[in-house]
């Protein structure tokens, strides 16, 4: 008889616990619909992308804030990244700029900027003994890019065509003229494999990419892309238009922890890739010793600029106009596969203004002081900057 | 009585399928023999290969990083989270697919017309590969583990269907015009005689399915989760640690091995419908 009484409850609770598991296989939008107070929902690639995001949930600062968070969702690709996040996956996400650009005003699906995520933080990686040290010796190589909507293609395709080179998108059997540089997609994680089998003269993509390259391979960075476009935006924060009108206050909360953790961030570099790393709370599989290269102080022979005194990933959440618009008039120049025209009939100060709203992160700045100490910047007017591009 | 008769195969003995997984056995010693032959053609492809000084990155290739990596995960909890949680992925994957496979599979295999009308479905879907309905499986499902789920679901269920279709097909004329002589029921006949007799056939299927579900596993990894064998290949890709990615290989074709081993002893267990 005891044995009985001992069984009936587990029993119904493991029917329950089926049923709970049953039931979360289906129909997305009930299961939401039926939870009260929204959850903040994280997706993130594992690159040093996402740092902000990771640093805000690691040291609970979301929580702090008050708001429920998930721990942020780890996808493999960009693809996966942008389907889930229209999926309704992750309502909040970083995103390499150009891709909202696109999903606005392409796939009409209405997207908006919320802060920068991070500045800087990638490379053109080659081989050590390549002979590749300007732009203009990309002639006729062989280029990766992590996506034709990316900041990297947008950077690269600067500095090819300011040296008079014309980028072009050939299959890689195709004879590669003198006054070309061939671009094509590699998903990042490939890219060293592929330089390292001589598949590719080089690639650009975002950290720790470069530094992994770097650790393992003796590879050369060519050029920094901060040391190209000073302090240029990469990543941003992403969200739902929807969502942020019916969850303002959550968004304001999770932008305040966000711009609390770019903070944390740039006083703390050393702290930050440990505690992303393998050796930390885990959330990138790589461990210290490459993530500690990308949050060190670059070598002073490997920039071009370095009077700008710029950090290889550095962390400034203000999302300057100026560099928007620079972007998406960049991105009309822009090379890519697939059906871009939706570019040429978008006037890009309405666009930018669009695609932007600041209101939020303003509101996080204030709070804290103001964006004094995330510049580098002109104190008298931080709001504003000029947009310093030098390609050699 | 009509549909009956177009049902009857003409040869039962179907070559293909029993070619491959026969009921001929010679025992664990070749089976040793074929392993160690598999091994030696490694290490020496490896060693040819990897071992070249340019090729320094891709040590862990080699057979000697590769059981010292294995060794070290063996002894850390997240290889077996991860264990544990693809064989649940793969378990509960295709047992879905077999819930929904088979008995299209008999019903494909005992009506003519319906054998037709889903022929240009079946043949159509057999051929997408799973990995292109990821944006679907993320749409439609509310977790990732459930995406998960569909996409070895999708990747399973044909090979499933067809091979029970084979065995419905494939079963022994005469019986099923005995029991029409004795005044079976096309509900009797289907009980008593289609699915014991293509059981073995179903069986098969499950072998198919579960090399196909570990194929699309990697992959469908990629997705949202935290655990599992794909998943640690794809870290172990990331940070270029070819040790880690071959031991991963090693463990997943030694979990494969044993469950084809498993449902191959069914299989042997059940061999009593077979034609005799």
């Amino acid at each position: 008889m005891k044995g009985d009484k001992l069984l009936h409850p587990s029993r119904r609770s493991f029917i329950k616990k089926a049923a709970a598991a049953c039931s979360g296989l289906f129909l997305p939008g009930v299961a939401n619909a039926l939870s009260k107070g929204e959850t903040l929902r994280l997706g993130y690639l594992p690159i040093t992308d996402a740092t902000p995001l990771l640093v805000a949930h690691g040291l609970g600062y979301f929580s702090e804030e008050g708001i429920h968070v998930e721990k942020p969702v780890m996808v493999r690709s960009w693809k996966i990244l942008t389907e889930s996040f229209l999926a309704g996956k992750f309502n909040m996400t970083h995103m390499l700029f150009p891709i909202p650009v696109w999903m606005r005003f392409k796939q009409n699906n209405p997207v908006k900027v919320l802060a920068w995520d991070h500045t800087n933080g990638s490379a053109i990686t080659v081989k050590q003994d390549s002979g590749i040290y300007n732009f203009k010796d990309l002639g006729g190589k062989q280029i990766a890019v992590p996506s034709w909507y990316s900041m990297h293609n947008l950077i690269l395709q600067l500095g090819i065509r300011s040296q008079g080179l014309k980028p072009v998108i050939k299959p890689q059997s195709a004879k590669i003229p003198k006054d070309e540089v061939n671009l094509f997609i590699l998903s990042p994680p490939d890219m060293p494999t592929a330089l390292l089998g001589n598949k590719i003269d080089g690639y650009i993509v975002a950290d720790p990419f470069n530094a992994l390259a770097q650790v393992k391979f003796n590879a050369r960075i060519m050029r920094f892309s901060g040391d190209i476009w000073k302090n240029h935006p990469c990543c941003v924060i992403v969200a739902h238009e929807n969502f942020i009108n019916k969850n303002n206050v959550l968004i304001q909360k999770a932008i305040n922890a966000v711009v609390r953790a770019q903070d944390w961030c740039n006083n703390n570099p050393r702290e930050t890739a440990h505690l992303l790393s393998r050796d930390g709370e885990g959330y990138l599989p790589f461990p210290k010793t490459v993530l500690s290269k990308v949050f060190e102080y670059p070598d002073y022979d490997e920039l071009i600029h370095p009077e700008w005194n710029v950090a290889r990933i550095g962390f400034s959440p203000f999302p300057f106009p100026s560099a928007t618009r620079f972007i998406i008039e960049q991105m009309k120049h822009t090379r890519v596969e697939g059906d871009a025209s939706f570019l040429k009939g978008l006037h890009t100060e309405n666009a930018a203004d669009q695609l932007v709203d600041d209101s939020f992160v303003s509101k996080a700045l204030d709070s804290m002081g103001g964006l004094n100490q995330f510049c580098n910047c002109d104190y008298k007017k931080p709001y504003t900057r000029e947009e310093v591009v030098e390609i050699n | 009585m009509k549909s009956i008769n177009r049902f009857i195969y003409r040869d039962p003995k179907q070559v293909g399928l029993n070619a491959v997984f026969g009921k001929h056995d010679y025992g664990w010693k070749f089976e040793l023999i074929g392993l160690l032959l598999f091994t030696i053609l490694w290490i020496a492809a490896s060693i040819m290969f990897f071992s070249r000084p340019q090729f320094a990155q891709f040590k862990g290739f080699l057979p000697g990083p590769t059981f010292e990596a294995l060794l070290g995960s063996i002894q850390e909890s997240r290889f077996w989270i991860s264990v544990f949680a693809s064989l649940r992925r793969i378990l509960i994957g295709i047992f879905l697919a077999a819930v929904m496979g088979v008995p299209i599979g008999i019903l494909v295999g005992f009506y003519p017309k319906f054998r037709s009308l889903s022929y240009s479905p079946i043949q159509f879907v057999r051929m997408i590969s799973p990995l292109s309905w990821m944006p679907i499986a993320l749409l439609l499902f509310a977790s990732f583990e459930s995406a998960v789920y569909f996409l070895i679901v999708m990747a399973t269920i044909c090979p499933i269907i067809l091979n029970t279709t084979i065995g419905v097909l494939n079963i022994n004329p005469q019986w099923i015009k005995m029991a029409l002589n004795q005044g079976a029921n096309n509900f009797q006949l289907i009980r008593t005689i289609i699915i014991p007799a293509s059981l073995p056939y179903m069986l098969t299927s499950l072998r198919l399915a579960l090399g196909v579900a570990w194929i699309v596993l990697v992959p469908a990894e990629f997705l949202g989760v935290s655990s599992g064998l794909g998943y640690l290949i794809n870290d172990a890709r990331d940070t270029m640690e070819y040790d880690k990615l071959m031991a991963m290989i090693i463990a997943i074709g030694f979990l494969g091995f044993t469950l084809d081993r498993i449902i191959q002893k069914l299989q042997t267990a059940f061999s009593w419908s077979w034609n005799e």
